[in-house]
């Protein structure tokens, strides 16, 4: 018997390169916040993968020393799904933010949500386009007025959070950046869950929409009594109450990546070859069915 | 004198007994130790709509589906309508007695079958139509029916009564064709040997990916790739892999890079539709060197255009389709055999190179069923990914080396942690954009291509090795091709064709020296703006004959031979 390595701090997952973001950028917490729950599951970074799309926050992925996977705008769902399914003994986090997930990766939100494959998404909400200088999101409040709303936004914001619900995420939680204790606390628990787990973060653009402030007033921990596995409850808290920090709904159901394991073994072993030989002019498959 | 090769139409409205009958002639023609190759025409109607199963079969291999038709089955007057222009001059017509009205000068060689009255009373259900039909056929080709038969009672194993009842309407239809049977007798098999495969080339590229290891398959439903998607989803569990129907294309690409960052060997399958929405992520893949295979069964395109017809349309778009100027590989098998060994090609490609490889196939050849050698899997050869493994200290994902080829980390490896990135990157991964990082990474994720332009890639050759009259094609084309230059040879012409397995990179020297001698280079393809013999132009720097047509078909060989016969304008 070996005795056990010393647990990894924060700083073992700090990597070379500094954030690229403006000071004061909510993404700071949620790095720091991710580097402790990094250090409390004590996840090897070779066995870690950290996936993102495009976009200020997606370049997390540089500043941690897992692997990384900075893919393209609005796509590491789908990037993530590959990774996990093709090796489901490592962790697989995706992260970025509401435009890359909620605008133009909207429609891989509720396919990987309700597959349930075993990953977290982990999604830094500033309600605006922090990179491309500041215009509006799919989470940007009605009426807000930006470079490309110069009359304000006459679109309806997104609710995140009950899209997760309704898509059918098995773990569904509320952070913010400027809460890292408790945010920290979420990301364990989500990368603990067996499941698809979302963390909507709330983390403020302080240059281009700087709700940093009034966010802070607003926020408000789920009630200890809330039932996390009522789903009609968690809608409620979704769409009414937004602004409640913590773990709105969790469901235990089997992930896709275990359904996929399953499978494979339930499966004859088969080889090529005996699956040319199925082919076979001579001995070929009964009329009326396809060939093999 | 018997013949020894007959080609067979089947037509009728889609539903009633056609593509059954067609495939029942197929399977028991191949069974019975016969070459074969089909073409069949889809409506794109998901019921009804006109259509149409042609098999060519003889005893030796066929390489094109045929163009006159020796023998016409009309199963309704729409059948006759469409079809009778394509007979040959002495072709037979054999026609359902109750829906069909056939001109008094063809009537000498056309004899009704009692499809209906035959299938109810002797078949025991309207179903047997087909068998009536198969029988009416076997008899006008003296085709012994036992591999029918054999067939028959595969397929009704525990139904002894079904399985007699078919069998019963086999029999009755042999004699439907009265004075005609007999009149396009097929010659006997000369060897009925044990290792042939019936098989599409969806079917052969399927198994060529299992071959090469392929561990991630996702693809989105789409004309005429679905069936790869669909037999690998039975088939790769049996291999431990996995299958995914996605959202859609560009699902099916990120999460195939995903799998294979995670070092599998991961695929997709589409067609043109699919590849445009996959293209920004095929740029991604070149960029960060990330392995993938994806399969492009082209069908008549612009837009949604005919998705039930064959087009080689997309070959420009495999090559240059994307922002900016990723580096990838693009082959084309030029066979259903070859669909197998092209497959793995594309997966070492990948792997060796760490870049996407796009196989070009098409409607016509990913659908068509053909008589094969039973590929000779101990001959199979697997090249592997460099890995970060190995690699001490200091590791860089995207080091500079001697072939430019660069050791890539995969997860759960110690040591080899990177970000793959689409941004521009140093040995690193690390986002750079200076001009030294900029040119250095263009220079080495395209110079690692050289060797397939220098000898790695298998081209595919046929006739003259310098002939006068030269062809060259990609993809599909090559069947009817070759059967075209063997005919033109033997009236003593000098023809060659030459057909690069890859296209990207082009082998341009390789081309440009089979083609020095020639006096006429002729390009055949499917499409109509001529893409590649715009190609051949501007790699090569040689005027070219184009011979376009885009109008759904596959080439037939009389195609080629008037081609090959007849100048045209060669232009530069």
């Amino acid at each position: 018997m070996t005795t056990a390595a010393a647990k990894r701090k924060p700083a073992d997952y700090k990597s070379d390169l500094k954030p690229i973001w403006c000071p004061g950028c909510g993404d700071f917490g949620v790095l720091a916040s991710l580097y402790r729950a990094l250090a409390e599951l004590d996840l090897d970074p070779a066995r870690t993968v950290i996936v993102s799309g495009i976009g200020c926050s997606s370049r997390l992925p540089g500043f941690v020393t897992t692997y990384g996977f900075h893919s393209l705008h609005g796509r590491p769902l789908p990037v993530a799904m590959g990774v996990k399914l093709a090796n489901p003994d490592l962790t697989v986090i995706a992260v970025g933010g509401d435009g890359d997930g909620f605008a133009i990766g909207a429609g891989h939100f509720p396919h990987a949500a309700r597959r349930n494959v075993d990953i977290t998404y982990l999604v830094m909400d500033n309600e605006i386009y922090g990179l491309t200088k500041g215009q509006v999101s799919p989470t940007s409040l009605t009426d807000q007025k930006a470079p490309s709303t110069p009359w304000g936004n006459l679109e309806t914001p997104l609710n995140t959070l009950g899209f997760a619900v309704a898509s059918g995420a098995s773990f569904v939680a509320r952070g913010a950046s400027f809460n890292t204790k408790a945010l920290t606390e979420l990301i364990v628990q989500a990368v603990e869950h067996k499941g698809f787990s979302f963390i909507d973060a709330l983390s403020p653009c302080v240059v281009f929409n700087n709700h940093q402030e009034e966010w802070k007033e607003l926020v408000t921990d789920v009630a200890p009594d809330h039932d996390v596995t009522d789903k009609v409850a968690a809608f409620d808290l979704a769409l009414r109450g937004g602004f409640k920090l913590g773990i709105l709904y969790r469901e235990l159901r089997p992930t896709l990546d275990e359904r996929y394991e399953a499978l494979v073994k339930a499966s004859k072993d088969s080889d090529v070859d005996t699956m040319l030989e199925a082919f076979s002019a001579r001995k070929g498959a009964a009329i009326g069915k396809p060939v093999a | 004198m018997a013949r020894k090769s007959v080609v067979i139409r089947l037509a009728g409205e889609s539903g009633e007994g056609v593509i059954s009958s067609g495939d029942i002639l197929t399977q028991a023609a191949a069974r019975g130790g016969y070459w074969t190759q089909t073409f069949r025409t889809y409506p794109a109607e998901i019921k009804g709509g006109p259509c149409m199963y042609q098999v060519r079969m003889g005893d030796e291999q066929i390489y094109s589906h045929g163009k006159w038709v020796d023998l016409l089955v009309c199963f309704n007057q729409e059948a006759w309508d469409l079809h009778w222009d394509s007979l040959a001059p002495e072709g037979v017509i054999l026609y359902d007695e109750t829906a069909v009205e056939i001109p008094q000068e063809y009537r000498p060689r056309a004899r009704p079958v009692r499809m209906e009255k035959l299938a109810k009373e002797i078949g025991g259900s309207l179903r047997a139509k087909n068998m009536v039909a198969v029988g009416a056929v076997s008899g006008v080709i003296s085709f012994d029916t036992t591999p029918i038969e054999e067939l028959v009672l595969r397929r009704f194993a525990h139904k002894q009564g079904v399985a007699d009842a078919n069998i019963a309407a086999l029999h009755a239809g042999e004699d439907e064709g009265a004075d005609l049977k007999g009149s396009l007798a097929i010659v006997e098999p000369v060897e009925v040997e044990a290792d042939r495969l019936l098989m599409s080339g969806n079917q052969a590229i399927a198994l060529g990916a299992v071959a090469a290891g392929l561990k991630y398959f996702a693809g989105y439903p789409i004309t005429p790739a679905s069936d790869i998607l669909e037999w690998l989803s039975a088939k790769l569990p049996q291999v431990g892999g996995i299958t995914i129907q996605c959202e859609d294309e560009i699902a099916s690409i990120c999460s195939v890079l995903g799998a294979s960052f995670a070092g599998q060997k991961a695929m997709t399958a589409t067609s043109g539709p699919g590849l445009s929405l996959m293209t920004e992520v095929l740029g991604y893949a070149g960029t960060a060197e990330i392995p993938c295979v994806i399969i492009d069964a082209q069908r008549g395109g612009p837009s949604t255009g005919l998705p039930t017809k064959t087009e080689q349309s997309d070959l420009q778009h495999a090559l240059y389709g994307g922002h900016g100027e990723a580096p990838r590989v693009v082959v084309a098998p030029v066979s259903v055999e070859d669909c197998f060994w092209t497959a793995i090609d594309a997966f070492n490609y990948s792997e060796r190179f760490q870049v996407p490889v796009i196989l070009l196939t098409d409607q016509g050849l990913a659908t068509r069923m053909e008589v094969i050698h039973k590929p000779d899997t101990s001959a199979v050869e697997l090249w592997d990914r460099r890995t970060s493994a190995g690699w001490n200290g200091d590791y860089r994902r995207y080091a500079y080396t001697d072939d430019s080829v660069s050791p890539m980390g995969i997860p759960g490896e110690e040591g080899g942690q990177y970000v793959a990135t689409g941004i521009e990157h140093d040995e690193f991964g690390h986002p750079g954009y200076t001009p030294e990082i900029h040119v250095g990474m263009q220079t080495k994720r395209w110079a690692k291509l050289e060797p397939l332009r220098n000898g790695l890639a298998r081209h595919v050759t046929h006739g003259d090795e310098r002939p006068e009259i030269a062809v060259i094609g990609f993809g599909s084309t090559f069947g009817p091709v070759r059967e075209a230059v063997d005919r033109a040879r033997a009236e003593g012409l000098s023809v060659g064709a030459f057909y690069p397995r890859v296209l990207g990179p082009f082998p341009a020297e390789q081309v440009r020296g089979f083609a020095s001698g020639a006096r006429r280079v002729i390009v055949p393809e499917v499409n109509f703006t001529g893409q590649l013999a715009r190609l051949v132009r501007g790699e090569c720097g040689i005027a070219v004959e184009s011979h376009a047509k885009c109008d759904g078909l596959p080439f037939t060989a009389e195609d080629i031979y008037d081609a090959i016969t007849s100048t045209q304008e060669a232009t530069l």
